[in-house]
């Protein structure tokens, strides 16, 4: 029952962390850490263990076929760390790919894409 | 109670991704990088070959973002994972900020005036005491053609040596060799353009994903669009590339040419061969003579499938499968990389190649091509064309040839006795001859050979011992260990200048900012240093990039690679453009030898009579098919040595790492170099996933990561080069092509056992 609150605790716990986004970006650099691990393990490899859907989401896509990593969305999580990437990051391969974004509620990428999957949520 | 660090990073990845992806932004929370204040200009990628387009953000003087060059032909905006990051290496720690020299071991920082006056004293006594061979430069396919034309005329035309190599000799110089024995002009036929019009492509020694990314990506694109094109591929490894392959041939390392030729037999028996294009267009010629097409089909009838099976391993069916894919496409493309190039057999291996498409026919029309990828942005562009190895002249010149050496001279404005008739040493000479004292003094610019050299360790004695001065961006490298002097080298972005890629595109690229500290753009280091050295006359008159650009391109003038269409000016407002472009109203070509070609073109009718194609670099126009012997590696594997070792790219590091070392988000992505070892050879070892191991060859050893995964075929490992940590070069073996004189990087035998 002990673990079962502590396990709890860190999904709340996370969870405020990635809410704090919202607050806005710059505030989010120094609060949002990547957890401390081994380092010397490729963000792939090891959340190819921890988060295997994800990564299956992220392969399936055109961003995995171009094997275009973790990183390039979410830094390298040390020195940056984006556990919810900004369209920013998009834009400089997909920056002339003209959005009329007043036709729609959108207002970045990822209202429209699944960040991995990169395909278009259900209810657009 | 415990949790173990595992459970707890599930649990908090598995959340924070709940709680990030999929969830709308509320909106106005992202403040747009591009939206204002910037300063986009126009510049090509620093990395591979391909030649991609970026455009370089520029805020207040300072370079802040990278993105793709929609308007370029060659990426239509998209990049890879490297080229993201280019603009955080200008800002790199490890940026060289300060000429320095080596006093009692330590580096000094010193004025430009002095490391340029001791560099020149030096230089100045060995040539007196030695003659000038005891003087080399060994140069890099990153430089521009402008940085390389300096050194060109620095070293063969004023100095008098022409003991002039780069890197790209360890790269591309195998299909240099290949193009001018087939074909009889240096560089492809075609263009990328034809990517988009093939039915089948055929990918030999390239893991096109990772080493060529967008070139990949258009494959990939291509054939999504277009289900029915088939792409082959033959390589000793599964790669990324294998995601797109309806065919994959796995062949024993260094033991491919068997099955180029039994398809080539295929191809004739069942039918296939251009009965019509071989009359017109083709020769055939084994080793010693020219030999008929009947001669061709005899020697070719030794290599059936089930005899280059016993070969290369690959089972005949699937040899079978290759050529009739082959035959039956009404357009293929055939693409190759170091595989095929850094072998003892380079040349040979490139030959035959092209052999298949001259025997199809399948070459100077859309969607054919004999097309090689270079692994460097201006290997074709400086030193191929720029002439910057040690028997070259720039614009496809080469030293032998007297009215080559008078035309050059005169340009140069130097006396036409100090180029040498007789080529230089070329780069595994170049080293030897360090380490036996015969050359004294070296420059290098904007390379690393103490890492980048096969069989590594061996020539380290000669760098240690004669005086070599490095001109680089980065510090400390393998290379500048070595140094006695180290010159700071504008960096990409600061300097402006042109790289030709591998289709034959030259593209002008923007100084944007002013260079990190004191340094300076190469071209002028070399323009400084020769007058120090009392070249003045020689050297005074270039005041811009644009005084070399100008005077390069009047050398190219009615050469098969003319580019006097195509000054600055011109450049400066297009995405480049593919030579021969004879005039700046010319539209640069797209294939060469045939109609379109202004060579072609302005050929007599009565040359053209019967054929769609002239190969002009031939005597009578006729390209060659080549009977050459099937030969194996120099190192096959042995009871010691059981194991063939290759080495190769990942796709987010880059040569020496000197650039993508400097990227956090790339260490990352790949922190740290590994060997992959095939289950089954791992389990006779007893070697499990992640053991530390021990690689062993006959020149050195290297305690590395195991990697236990089915990437590369039983009896055969892999380890990426990039790191200096785990150098791999300590291994490799510096046995070269004697055509090329590209070394077999490719292949070695190794063994492996548990540390």
């Amino acid at each position: 029952m002990r673990k079962f609150i502590v396990v709890l605790l860190m999904l709340f716990t996370t969870i405020l962390l990635g809410l704090n986004l919202f607050a806005g970006q710059d505030k989010d650099k120094k609060m949002v850490k990547h957890p401390e691990v081994d380092f010397s393990v490729s963000c792939v490899e090891c959340h190819t263990n921890v988060t295997p859907d994800i990564v299956k989401e992220w392969k399936s896509s055109k961003h995995g076929e171009m094997n275009f990593g973790c990183y390039m969305c979410h830094g390298d999580g040390q020195q940056e760390f984006y556990p919810r990437p900004s369209s920013d990051r998009c834009i400089s391969c997909h920056g002339d790919y003209a959005v009329d974004f007043s036709k729609t509620k959108a207002t970045n990428c990822f209202d429209c894409h699944q960040g991995h999957t990169l395909k278009f949520h259900k209810n657009n | 109670m415990s949790i173990s660090r595992r459970e707890f990073l599930k649990v908090s990845a598995a959340a924070t991704a709940a709680s990030t992806i999929g969830v709308s932004f509320l909106p106005g929370m992202q403040k747009d990088l591009f939206a204002d204040g910037l300063n986009w200009h126009k510049s090509v990628c620093r990395f591979c070959g391909v030649g991609c387009g970026v455009m370089i953000g520029e805020k207040n003087g300072k370079v802040v973002a990278v993105k793709g060059d929609t308007q370029n032909s060659i990426n239509k905006g998209h990049l890879c994972v490297k080229a993201f990051y280019l603009h955080k290496i200008v800002y790199a720690k490890t940026r060289l900020l300060h000429p320095m020299i080596k006093k009692n071991g330590k580096f000094e920082r010193v004025s430009w005036d002095e490391a340029l006056g001791y560099v020149a004293k030096k230089f100045n006594e060995i040539r007196k005491q030695y003659g000038p061979d005891a003087l080399a430069f060994y140069g890099s396919g990153q430089a521009e053609t402008e940085e390389t034309y300096m050194a060109n005329k620095l070293f063969k035309g004023a100095i008098g040596t022409n003991n002039v190599e780069g890197n790209p000799r360890l790269c591309m110089a195998s299909a240099v060799g290949g193009y001018l024995t087939s074909l009889g002009k240096d560089e492809p036929a075609g263009t990328y353009a034809d990517i988009e019009k093939a039915e089948l492509f055929l990918l030999v020694g390239t893991n096109t994903a990772e080493a060529h990314p967008i070139v990949f990506e258009r494959i990939m694109r291509h054939k999504a669009k277009n289900p029915d094109v088939k792409i082959i591929i033959i390589d000793p490894r599964k790669t990324p590339t294998d995601q797109v392959a309806d065919l994959h041939l796995f062949p024993k390392p260094g033991w491919d040419l068997a099955i180029l030729h039994a398809m080539a037999r295929i191809l004739i028996k069942e039918g296939y061969a251009d009965e019509d294009f071989i009359k017109n267009h083709v020769n055939f010629h084994d080793n010693k003579k020219k030999i008929s097409f009947e001669d061709y089909k005899k020697f070719l009838e030794q290599f059936t499938p089930e005899a280059a099976a016993k070969i290369s391993g690959v089972k005949p069916e699937e040899i079978v499968k290759a050529a009739r894919m082959f035959g039956k496409a009404k357009t293929a493309m055939s693409m190759w990389t170091m595989g095929l190039n850094q072998r003892t057999r380079g040349v040979w291996a490139n030959n035959l190649v092209t052999n298949l498409h001259l025997i199809t026919g399948k070459i100077g029309i859309p969607g054919c091509d004999s097309f090689s990828l270079t692994g460097q942005p201006n290997a074709c562009g400086g030193v191929r064309e720029g002439g910057g190895l040690c028997h070259l002249l720039p614009a496809h010149r080469v030293v032998k040839n007297p009215k080559h050496r008078a035309e050059v001279a005169k340009v140069w404005g130097v006396p036409v006795e100090n180029i040498q008739p007789k080529p230089g040493k070329h780069t595994v000479a170049m080293f030897d001859a360090l380490n036996k004292g015969e050359i004294k003094g070296i420059y290098i610019m904007c390379t690393n050979p103490a890492q980048s050299l096969p069989n590594a360790s061996k020539y380290w004695k000669g760098l240690k011992e004669q005086f070599v001065v490095v001109a680089e961006s980065f510090f400390p490298t393998a290379t500048t260990e070595y140094a006695d002097v180290v010159l700071p080298a504008a960096f990409w972005s600061e300097k402006e200048g042109v790289y030709g890629c591998t289709e034959r595109r030259s593209q002008y690229m923007e100084k944007v900012i002013e260079p990190q500290g004191e340094a300076r753009w190469d071209a002028f280091i070399l323009r400084d240093l020769a007058i120090k050295m009392g070249f003045k006359k020689y050297f005074e008159k270039y005041k811009t990039a644009n005084d070399i650009w100008n005077e390069y391109i009047s050398l190219t003038k009615g050469t098969d690679m003319d580019l006097s269409g195509a000054p600055y000016e011109r450049l400066k407002k297009i995405r480049g453009i593919t030579w021969p472009v004879p005039s700046v109203d010319h539209p640069g070509t797209y294939k060469r030898y045939t109609k379109g070609d202004p060579i072609f073109d302005a050929l007599p009718a009565e040359k053209k009579k019967g054929r769609r194609m002239y190969f002009y670099g031939k005597p009578d126009g006729k390209a060659i098919v080549w009977a050459r012997p099937a030969k194996g590696p120099e190192e096959p594997t042995d009871d010691q040595y059981p194991l063939a070792l290759s080495t190769g790219r990942v796709l987010e590091h880059w040569h020496t790492m000197t650039m993508t070392g400097t990227v956090p988000e790339l260490v990352r992505a790949v922190p740290m170099a590994y060997v992959e070892i095939n289950p089954q050879d791992a389990k006779k070892l007893g070697i499990e996933n992640k053991d530390q191991v021990i690689v062993e060859t006959r020149r050195g050893k290297l305690q590395i990561e195991a990697r236990v995964i089915d990437r590369p075929e039983p009896g055969t490992i892999f380890i990426p080069w990039h790191w200096e940590k785990w150098m791999a070069n300590i291994l490799t073996i510096d046995a070269f092509d004697p055509g090329s004189k590209e070394p077999e990087y490719k292949v070695c035998a190794a063994r492996v056992r548990k540390a």
